[in-house]
This record gives C-alpha cells, structure tokens and sequence, in this order.
C-alpha cells in the first residue's frame, strides 16, 4: 500500500545543508579540473618578482612585489569567476546531471545557490593560498631588504639612529600589514559580484561562448560606465536617453573601480574598515540582487 | 484507499517554436494512472512524447493544461520529489566523482547523512554488482556501468516510485537483463516502476501495464494481459511430440470442430537472440570457472608434494 499525502516526509523548504553539499561538490568538480594548477605559475611570478633586483629603492621592491602579486590574484580571481560559472550550469544540463539533482527533493534556489556557493569558495580558498605564498615572500623580502639597507647606513656614518629608524619604518610601510588583508577581501568581494553575474547570464543565455562574451563585456563596461556616464551628463543633460539607457546601466552594472583596494594597499594609503564594510555591503547587494534574478529566470525554466 | 503512485490527468504540452508564432503540441489531453506497486510502460516511437510526460511527471517541466500528481502531491510541489527516483536517458552524473562518492552526494541531497547513508550506498553497489569499481571515477566507467550507477543513484533514498527513461538505452544483453533483473526486485519490493521505452521486448517482460503513446496522445492502454491476448487463437506448447501425435490432432481439430477451427500454425517454440547469447555467455564462463578451478588444484596439489615428504 502507498503512502498518503500525510504521512510523506516533509522536505525543508531551504536547507543550507543541502546548498553546502553541492557547493563542496562544486568545488571538488573545479578542483579536479585541475584549476589549482594557477598556484604554480603564480608562486613562479611571486618568487621572480621578489628576486628581482633592478635599481630600485628598497621600499620600490617591496612595492613591486606586492603589485604583481594582487595583479595576478586579480586577474585570476574574475577570469575563473566568468569562466568557471559560465561552464557549470551549462554542463550540469548537457550531461543530464541537472536532471537527475532536481528529480531529487532539491529546490532550484539551492541548486543556483550551490553553484555559486562552490565557485565562490573555490576562489576564496585560492586566494588565501596565493595570499599566504605571496605574504611569506614579501616577509622573507622584507627582512633581507630591512637587514642591508640598515647596514649600508650604518656604514656611511652620516645618519644619526633616529633617522635611520625613520628610513626603515618607511620601508616596513611597504611590506606586511593587516591592510594586505583588505586587499584580498577586496578581490573576493568583485570576484563575487561577477561570479553572480555571470550565473545570472547563464541563466538565459543559449552557450557557454554567449555567457563569458556577455559577462566579460559587462565586467570592462563595469570599470568606465561610471565615467562616460559623469561626461554624458555633462554633455546632453538629462535627456532621454539619459534617463533610458545610461542611468539604468549605471545601476545595473556595479563600479568595479570601487573594488580596487589593492592599489591603495600598494600605494601606502591606509584604507579604513568602515569602506571595506560599506564594499561588503555592496558586492552581498549585487550578488542578492542578481542571484533574485538569475532564479526569477531560472524557476521556471524548462529542461 | 491507497494512492496512486502517479495520476496525469488530461495533460496538454504546448512548445512554442522560435518567434514565428507556431506550436509544438507535445502531448494532447492524456491521462494515465500508476497504481502503488505496479510497474508501468509507457510506450511509443521517437518524438511521441514520452520524455515530455515523463519531465512533467518529475517538475522539471509544468503542463500547459492538465495536471500531474506524485503521491497526490502536484509535480512542482519539491515534496513530491521525496518519493522519485529518477534515472534519465544516457546518464552521465559528475565524471570527477567515484561511484561511492556519486551516490553519496545525491544521497546527502536527500537528506541522508552518516552511517544510514554509508550502508545504503554499500547496499545499492552490492545490489548493482559495483562493488568492486566503487572507487574509481566515473569518466572510466563503461554505459552499462554508469546505467547500473544510475539505477542505485535513483535508489538512495528508498524511493517509493522510479521513474526510468529507456533504462537499457546502449546497453548490452548482460547490462538489460541485470536492469531488467532489477525491476523485477523493485516489484518485489513494492515499489512503483513508471518505465518509458520504446524496446516492447522488454517492456512485454516486466510491465503490468501498458501504454501506447504516438503524437502526443495515448492510442491504447491496458494491463499487458489483456493488450497483447488474441482472443480468438489457443497455442499449445508440446514436448518430444511424435509426428504421429501431431497428425492426430490435426485429425481430431478437423473431424472435431466441424470446419469451424483450422489449425494455423505449429512447430518447435524459439528461444530469444538475448536468451541464446546469454546461455552462451553464462556456459563460457562456467567452462572457464572450471577450467580456473582445476588450475587452482593443481596449484595447490604441486604446494602440497614437498612438505608431504
């Protein structure tokens, strides 16, 4: 005899439980895609970075460092980002294993959530492997710079301790502080907002080639749009168009430059934690928002 | 009064075709029921809508019109889900996951964890004989095997209907007859079996009923007895019959029944292509399982002479 309605087992309308199985089942996918093979190239540009010894100021090495290193991190974090989930979903519905997740009691916000959630802790963990090979380097760096340029100063005899100290505090400015932290959080924030995007384009979109053009444009549109729009206004006014087209994408699409932490970081301009609060704010508004829409589309998408 | 496993009520699909403003219609006002326990086929060519009925009966797709239940729960209700397991057409699944690892993961969907999961992800490769490959990932594994771990994904959470699309689809005779095996245990056990193919050798062997699908609307639908019988003709099967005794009852058909039967057929019964390939592949193996056996006596009888001394 079957079972009756009543006596069916219920089923959790959210479950973060099942969200965190497939993120870790996502991360393990692009884990096993041999994604972390970048660490490699990467710890070969950090060790050639802090290696190099051109007619530098010690500070200027350090500085080096540091801005090939968040350059690298930068690049690799928003490059998976579009390219990992643009793939996913796509993947999921050629192999029919999308069939066979949402056959089971899963609820399609879970699965777009668990996607998402996979990719972004994958970037997450790759960064904090590249932030601590980065920051072990630039220590190493610092500590060799600090101990030779000490003893070149030394040795001149015309600095008094005192100003010698201050010449090496203004090296120690360069190497590690907590504000690198910043720096990270930052590139995990923007690669965030452009992993949501792009999920949210593959959503609609009919190939995966569709969804990284789409994304990538949107994400280099995302850097100027602000200030093309600042020059429209002062142009034309507040015609129209204006009011239709670049208005809406100024909202649409986020100011990517607001992300870019790391280059205040390398320059030696402190960054307070009330900005890298107002930019977790942000980037969790952009990825609520375009994850709302990316299941708006996706709910009742048909397989 | 108990439930039926699946209940489509006058289900239309329409597809919208491109922007020309035409329309797929997929399925027509069709209706059929799986009663709890009963396996069902739905039969049907290509293209007939068999995969559509099947995708609306799982949520992955809604009804134009009509509707579907699970269990008496809406299709699109997740709750429904609970109690499918589905096993779709080629399936493929996450090639970087072993098998164990696979029917973890969709067990830990289902909400199972810990040591209920771990014995019934050990007792579903046991029952689908893939013990023996469970760490190995699953871009290695062949059609059959990926078919079979399909089938014990579908299983995890002790559903109480599987629905299976073309379950043998590429599938070898061994590989059909171990899912065909399969179905009859699920039987056994109770469990509802909706089954969409278009091999009517199979589903002639294991469904109890049937339906025939063609453009999208349900031609014929019955139990398989009562479908396939020719009500009018009797077979009588006999063994190490003498022509003599064959020429009597042809005798007695004629003088008997007075010109009103005739005697249309008769000869040796056949068996299956499947059945002869089967019986030759089980007699090899049993020639080699005896053949490993007499070397392995051997073997040891050669161990055995040296300390016997």
């Amino acid at each position: 005899m079957s079972d009756s309605v009543e006596t069916l087992p219920r089923v959790p309308l959210f479950s973060p439980g099942r969200i965190w199985v497939l993120a870790s089942s996502t991360f393990t996918q692009l884990v096993r895609m041999r994604t972390f093979y970048f660490l490699i190239v990467f710890a070969i540009l950090v060790a050639a970075a802090s290696n190099l010894d051109l007619l530098y100021t010690p500070a200027q090495k350090l500085r080096i460092l540091k801005d090939a290193s968040f350059g690298a991190m930068s690049i690799f974090s928003w490059l998976f980002a579009i390219a990992a989930t643009a793939v996913l979903i796509p993947r999921d519905l050629e192999d029919r294993t999308l069939y066979t997740i949402l056959s089971k009691p899963v609820p399609r916000l879970e699965y777009l959530l668990g996607k998402l959630g996979g990719v972004m802790l994958t970037i997450g963990v790759a960064l904090v492997v590249m932030q601590v090979l980065f920051t072990g380097f630039l220590f190493f760096r610092e500590v060799t710079v600090l101990a030779s340029e000490r003893q070149y100063l030394e040795s001149q005899g015309e600095m008094s301790a005192a100003d010698i100290q201050v010449q090496l505090d203004l090296i120690r400015a360069q190497g590690v502080q907590w504000q690198l932290l910043y720096a990270l959080v930052a590139i995990f924030l923007k690669a965030s907002v452009v992993a949501a995007l792009t999920m949210l384009v593959s959503t609609f979109a009919s190939s995966t080639l569709f969804t990284m053009i789409v994304s990538s444009i949107v994400f280099m549109v995302g850097h100027f749009h602000k200030l093309a729009a600042g020059y429209w206004l002062e142009e034309f006014g507040d015609s129209l168009f204006t009011k239709l087209i670049i208005k809406p994408i100024v909202m649409i699409i986020p100011d990517f430059r607001v992300f870019n932490v790391a280059e205040n970081v390398v320059g030696g301009e402190p960054v307070s934690a009330a900005i890298m609060l107002s930019l977790t704010g942000l980037a969790a508004l952009y990825v609520a928002v375009y994850s709302a829409v990316a299941l708006y589309l996706f709910i009742d998408k048909e397989f | 009064m108990s439930v039926p496993a699946v209940e489509v009520r006058n289900l239309t699909k329409v597809f919208p075709l491109s922007l020309r403003k035409e329309y797929l219609v997929a399925v027509e006002d069709l209706s059929l029921t799986v009663n709890a326990g009963e396996v069902y086929g739905l039969i049907g060519p290509n293209g007939s809508g068999k995969s559509t009925t099947m995708k609306v009966v799982l949520g992955l797709m809604a009804p134009t019109t009509g509707s579907t239940k699970v269990f008496g729960i809406e299709s699109r209700d997740v709750r429904s889900r609970n109690q499918i397991g589905f096993l779709p057409e080629n399936p493929y699944f996450y090639k970087h996951l072993t098998a164990w690892e696979t029917l973890k993961f969709y067990g830990k969907l289902c909400g199972m964890r810990g040591k209920e999961l771990k014995d019934r992800a050990g007792e579903l490769l046991a029952l689908v004989d893939l013990e023996g490959a469970r760490d190995r990932r699953l871009s290695g594994y062949s059609k059959g095997m990926l078919q079979r771990i399909g089938l014990a994904q579908a299983l995890i959470q002790r559903p109480k209907l599987v629905v299976l699309d073309e379950p043998t689809a590429g599938v070898d005779p061994i590989g059909s007859r171990q899912i065909r095996d399969l179905i009859f245990k699920l039987k056994d056990d109770g469990i509802s079996v909706f089954l969409c193919s278009h091999l009517l050798e199979q589903v002639q062997e294991v469904c109890d009923q049937v339906g025939i699908i063609a453009n999208g609307r349900m031609w014929r639908e019955g139990s398989l007895h009562d479908l396939i019988a020719i009500e009018d003709q009797t077979e009588l099967v006999l063994r190490d019959a003498s022509p003599e005794l064959l020429d009597k009852i042809k005798a007695l058909i004629e003088s008997e029944a007075g010109g009103c039967a005739e005697l249309i057929r008769s000869g040796h019964p056949r068996t299956t292509l499947e059945t002869l390939f089967l019986d030759i592949v089980r007699e090899s193996r049993e020639a080699q399982d005896l053949k490993d056996r007499e070397k392995l006596a051997a073997k040891e009888a050669k161990k055995q002479k040296p300390s016997s001394k």
